[in-house]
């Protein structure tokens, strides 16, 4: 069964970093990233740029509305996400609170929909 | 340029359905979908896309002061909940914008976040 584990996190504290700390929280992301591969649980992941350069596009009444910025104006944002292969749901949140972002933002865990009656995206 | 697509929309409609309505419902979705990843799949073969399960079935964990928080529900309490994710490698944003825009959700209530992805 797969989960997604979406991180939401303090984007302002993230740009403040200096370099060395940057280096040194993705020292934490590649140690969590290592034990997952090595656990057999990680199935995939994506760091994602900030949401200053997010673009939202709605389509209302056959017009397409494209406004710059995220889709919800938080101050925790989705960060990243990791794709996590676990048993169960209790296996998965067991992960997801090893994910360094855990510790001081938050991490959603979602199942991945599966129906094998339908296409697999 | 690699780009996350995050799809926002309001599940509330679904959740609360007996299976076999909500069974009926996706059947009827589908085909718009499957017909959408073609369109995504001219673009990029190498395509994918996560739906994720609704909103009940989400867990907050946060970890504080070595303690495991875990609760029930997505992280935000808002209506629109990201409901699936597509990942996908176009030359420019215009091209990403337009095929945002070719996804179901980006009508109705929902929204599509286009997100770069950090290589």
């Amino acid at each position: 069964m797969q989960y997604m584990a979406l991180i939401y996190a303090d984007e302002e504290a993230w740009a403040a970093f200096s370099d060395a700390e940057r280096e040194s929280a993705y020292d934490l992301y590649r140690a969590f990233a290592r034990d997952a591969e090595a656990a057999g649980v990680m199935a995939g992941g994506n760091e994602l740029g900030p949401t200053r350069d997010a673009t939202t596009v709605r389509v209302r009444n056959d017009d397409t509305l494209v406004t710059d910025g995220p889709y919800a104006e938080v101050k925790e944002a989705l960060g990243g996400y990791f794709l996590l292969e676990c048993e169960s749901m209790d296996d998965a949140i067991e992960w997801a609170a090893r994910i360094p972002g855990a510790e001081h933002g938050a991490v959603e865990v979602r199942p991945v929909y599966v129906d094998p009656a339908e296409v697999q995206l | 340029m690699k780009y996350a697509m995050l799809i926002y929309d309001d599940d509330s409609a679904w959740v609360d359905l007996p299976d076999d309505e909500k069974a009926a419902l996706r059947a009827q979705e589908m085909p718009k979908w499957v017909a959408l990843f073609e369109e995504l799949g001219k673009s990029d073969p190498n395509v994918s896309g996560k739906e994720l399960d609704g909103r009940g079935t989400a867990k907050a964990v946060r970890m504080r002061d070595g303690e495991r928080i875990v609760t029930d529900g997505p992280f935000a309490e808002t209506k629109e909940i990201v409901g699936g994710v597509f990942l996908i490698d176009l030359p420019d944003l215009d091209e990403a914008i337009r095929l945002a825009a070719l996804i179901p959700a980006a009508a109705g209530q929902g929204a599509i976040e286009i997100r770069p992805v950090v290589q």
